[in-house]
């Protein structure tokens, strides 16, 4: 929008100032209203697994109901508990949403559609992403309400614990992609699934090169796509607001808007994520197709790379409703185990898979002798027998990577499956006496 | 699937293997749920036995058949050739009826003074009313029975009550809804009825609604959802059926003046009305009542307390009530017990 309008009136601070009051505006009107679609579709859809319709009497297909429950949201009575502290009560869900809203500046929306052009936009995305986990403490302590509060105890622990795999398993993409930016990731993700751009020059860009068809970019969308459920709270991940246990976590105490606006920050929440993940993993707005249209005709290209983003955020959401239609609620400590025993160890064999990778694309590339990557074992380079074709090693580097994470992935499902610290031999005694734990 | 045993079948639904490995289990819930999801959008749910497919009724447009025995609140039948009630007013279903909410009065033969095997005047509390169906059981002369009409959501809580000329209902109304419930009973039902209608003269014993229009009452019966269904309708002018005092002025008035302790709250209506809805208390003409009740409570609209008092008597003393009202009330009343005395 800035460079936009600057190449039109050139550039000056009344011009900054608009475009990005402009930005400002377009954001504030989009997400509330996809909000509002999301709210519509998770309804619409959860009904149709339970065989079910879903809200179908307000407007056509139901689409205004999110408009009708608006209304109802406006005209409840604002609750706030005597023994409440009112301002944190109050400011609770701001702090809570409005990061998530931030997020939408940095993410772009398909191809030269970025509010703000950042260069460390995934670090800005993990970094304020976290915040709203200080909004939901504060919900639940200015509530004074021991259901809030265990709610916002859960909801701070799942979401600190949720936040290692994930962002290590976008710093096994950053290692992999050497860029932070999340514009540049859709570039990298031309061309062929796993080959990427490598057949430039022999075949035309499909647009298929997605990371999520690479072994690190697999096992890293798997985790990334895990947590995400997590942060956002989604089932089977709804612990903090677990309604047969702790009425609504530390949404309890809030009724009206304050609680719309804590929804809202959580169901934009999963969308902000979701558009991260189909950026990082899922190609961006790559599709066959797309490069050429962008390539011809700029605007019809950006529209339709806007459309085939969202499409691929919306199909993850749509995945997240599909997990609640099955899913039941986890345990905290089954939570917990997931999180620390099995994620983290794979995320961090994920990064040793993307360094692995990385090193077997770059070692001595071009003129051996001037690149830093040269060692040699014994006068011999070990991995002088790749030659320069980045197709070859790129095949290496696929069957390796593949073989590594596969086996991470099933030993430490196994390791994961034994009691800690139970031998063979223990296993043997506790079946004798009958006191063996359930496999 | 189902599977056939004497007393009846059971569905037997197909849930897979058994045993699963580890994440199989995940797997195939996940299957499961988008195999109804995409069944959902192309199929209805018509038997239980089936484990897919949409089962919403969209209720105001499509609407499930109702089971005969399906109750809701009683009505009382009469016959739709010569408009008599089956109702004998023998009393059963008021001394049974848990709530206690029917109240009736028996009908008197104003020549002799003697009962006859009629009602002069049925009412029942819907809104108390708990549906359980009791009365229809006790009855021996099938005369009241369970409707099935359940749209009777109103913001007139006096119309809840509802008095026998909007209880009346045509024998042939209950047969659209109950073909086979109403077949086993009815021989016995009609044998019965004609003798009762030997020992009935005059107009006694005729439906109101009969009254009217004794032709027309059966087809706009028959449409339930019509006419029926408005408890709201007490308010229409119905033709005196019995003319002449009997013994339920007493009780009329009595009633009457629980249902201004219960409703009250209208405000300054034509209070000279009221003497004379109680003074020829025998009246079906039920459009008086909310002046009754008008009259019968003072205009302020907050202040009375609740309390038997306010309920028995319909006049409670502490009120801002006019005194010479009061006493004009209590004379009427033991008036009329005298004259019965
Ligand atoms: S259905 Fe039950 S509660 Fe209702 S009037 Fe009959 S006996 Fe009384
Ligand atoms: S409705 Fe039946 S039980 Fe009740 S008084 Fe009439 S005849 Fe008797």
């Amino acid at each position: 929008m800035l460079q936009f309008l600057e190449n039109i009136f050139g550039p000056s601070w009344i011009v900054s100032l608009i475009a990005f009051l402009i930005s400002t505006t377009v954001i504030l009107i989009v997400t509330p209203v996809t909000f509002m679609m999301m709210t519509w579709f998770e309804r619409r859809i959860v009904a149709r697994m339970q065989d079910r319709l879903g809200p179908n009497r307000v407007g056509p297909a139901g689409l205004l109901q999110a408009v009708a429950d608006g209304v109802k949201m406006f005209t409840k009575e604002n609750i706030t508990p005597r023994a409440a502290d009112k301002w944190v009560h109050l400011i609770a869900p701001l702090v809570a949403t409005g990061p998530v809203i931030f997020l939408f500046a940095v993410i772009p929306w398909g191809y030269g559609l970025s509010p703000v052009d950042i260069n460390v936009s995934v670090l800005f995305v993990i970094a304020v992403s976290s915040i709203s986990a200080v909004g939901l403490m504060m919900g639940g302590w200015g509530s004074n309400n021991k259901f809030a509060l265990l709610g916002a105890m859960r909801a701070v622990a799942q979401m600190v614990s949720y936040e290692i795999p994930a962002v290590i398993a976008l710093l096994s993409m950053v290692l992999f992609t050497g860029t932070m930016n999340l514009n540049k990731y859709t570039e990298l993700q031309g061309g062929l699934p796993i080959l990427g751009n490598t057949l430039k020059d022999v075949i035309p860009d499909l647009g298929l090169g997605w990371f999520v068809f690479t072994p690190i970019g697999l096992v890293g969308f798997m985790i990334f796509f895990i947590c995400i459920l997590s942060e956002g709270e989604r089932t089977p991940f709804d612990i903090p607001e677990a309604d047969s246990e702790i009425v609504a976590g530390y949404m309890t105490e809030y009724s009206g808007m304050k609680f719309a606006v804590f929804y809202m920050g959580q169901f934009l929440f999963n969308y902000a994520l979701s558009m991260v993940a189909s950026i990082i993993f899922l190609g961006g707005w790559n599709f066959p197709g797309i490069p050429q249209l962008i390539s011809i005709a700029p605007p019809i290209g950006a529209l339709a790379s806007a459309v085939v983003l969202g499409a691929k955020a919306w199909f993850l959401f749509f995945v997240m409703i599909w997990l609640r239609g099955a899913f039941p609620r986890l345990r905290m400590d089954q939570l917990m185990a997931f999180a620390w025993k099995f994620l983290l160890p794979l995320a961090l064999i994920n990064i040793l898979s993307a360094a692995l990778w990385l090193t077997i694309m770059l070692w001595c590339t071009g003129d051996c002798t001037q690149n830093p990557w040269v060692f040699t074992v014994g006068g011999i380079n070990p991995l002088g027998w790749l030659g320069n074709s980045p197709v070859l090693r790129q095949l290496v580097g696929f069957v390796l990577t593949a073989i590594i994470n596969a086996g991470a992935f099933f030993w430490l499902l196994n390791v994961n499956r034994r009691p800690a610290g139970e031998t063979p031999a223990d296993l043997a005694r506790d079946q004798a006496f009958g006191t063996a734990s359930l496999p | 699937m189902t599977v056939e045993f004497d007393r009846g079948k059971a569905y037997v639904v197909d849930r897979g293997q058994p045993k699963l490995r580890a994440g199989q289990g995940m797997i195939a819930g996940l299957d499961v749920v988008i195999r109804h999801f995409f069944s959902a959008f192309t199929k209805k749910l018509e038997t239980p036995d089936e484990t897919s497919g949409v089962f919403t009724v969209q209720y105001p447009e499509e609407r499930l058949a109702m089971p005969e025995a399906f109750r809701n609140f009683p009505i009382l039948l009469f016959d739709d050739t010569t408009g008599q009630e089956l109702c004998t007013s023998c009393f059963q279903c008021e001394r049974i009826c848990p709530p206690q909410v029917i109240h009736m009065t028996q009908a008197v033969d104003p020549t002799t003074g003697k009962p006859v095997p009629a009602v002069a005047e049925f009412m029942i509390e819907y809104d108390a009313c708990m549906s359980c169906g009791l009365c229809a059981e006790v009855c021996p002369f099938d005369a009241i029975k369970m409707d099935h009409d359940f749209e009777l959501a109103t913001d007139d809580r006096a119309g809840m009550t509802v008095r026998k000329a909007d209880l009346d209902r045509p024998v042939s109304y209950y047969e659209t809804i109950a073909p086979t419930r109403w077949a086993e009973v009815k021989d016995g039902a009609y044998k019965k009825l004609q003798g009762n209608i030997k020992r009935r003269s005059g107009s006694i014993g005729l439906s109101p609604r009969a009254a009217t229009a004794p032709k027309k009452a059966a087809p706009a019966a028959a449409k339930p959802a019509a006419g029926v269904a408005k408890p709201v309708a007490v308010k229409t002018a119905m033709p005196m059926a019995a003319p002449g005092k009997n013994m339920s002025e007493e009780k009329l008035a009595r009633l009457l003046s629980i249902r201004a302790a219960n409703v009250a709250k209208a405000g300054g209506a034509a209070p000279a009305e009221a003497e004379e809805v109680l003074a020829t208390a025998d009246t079906d003409d039920v459009a008086e009542a909310p002046a009754a009740v008008a009259a019968a409570r003072p205009v302020s609209s907050g202040g009375i307390p609740f309390s038997a008092d306010n309920l028995l008597g319909g006049v409670p003393a502490n009120t801002t009530m006019a005194e010479d009202k009061v006493e004009r009330l209590k004379s009427i009343r033991s008036g009329n017990l005298a004259r019965r005395g």
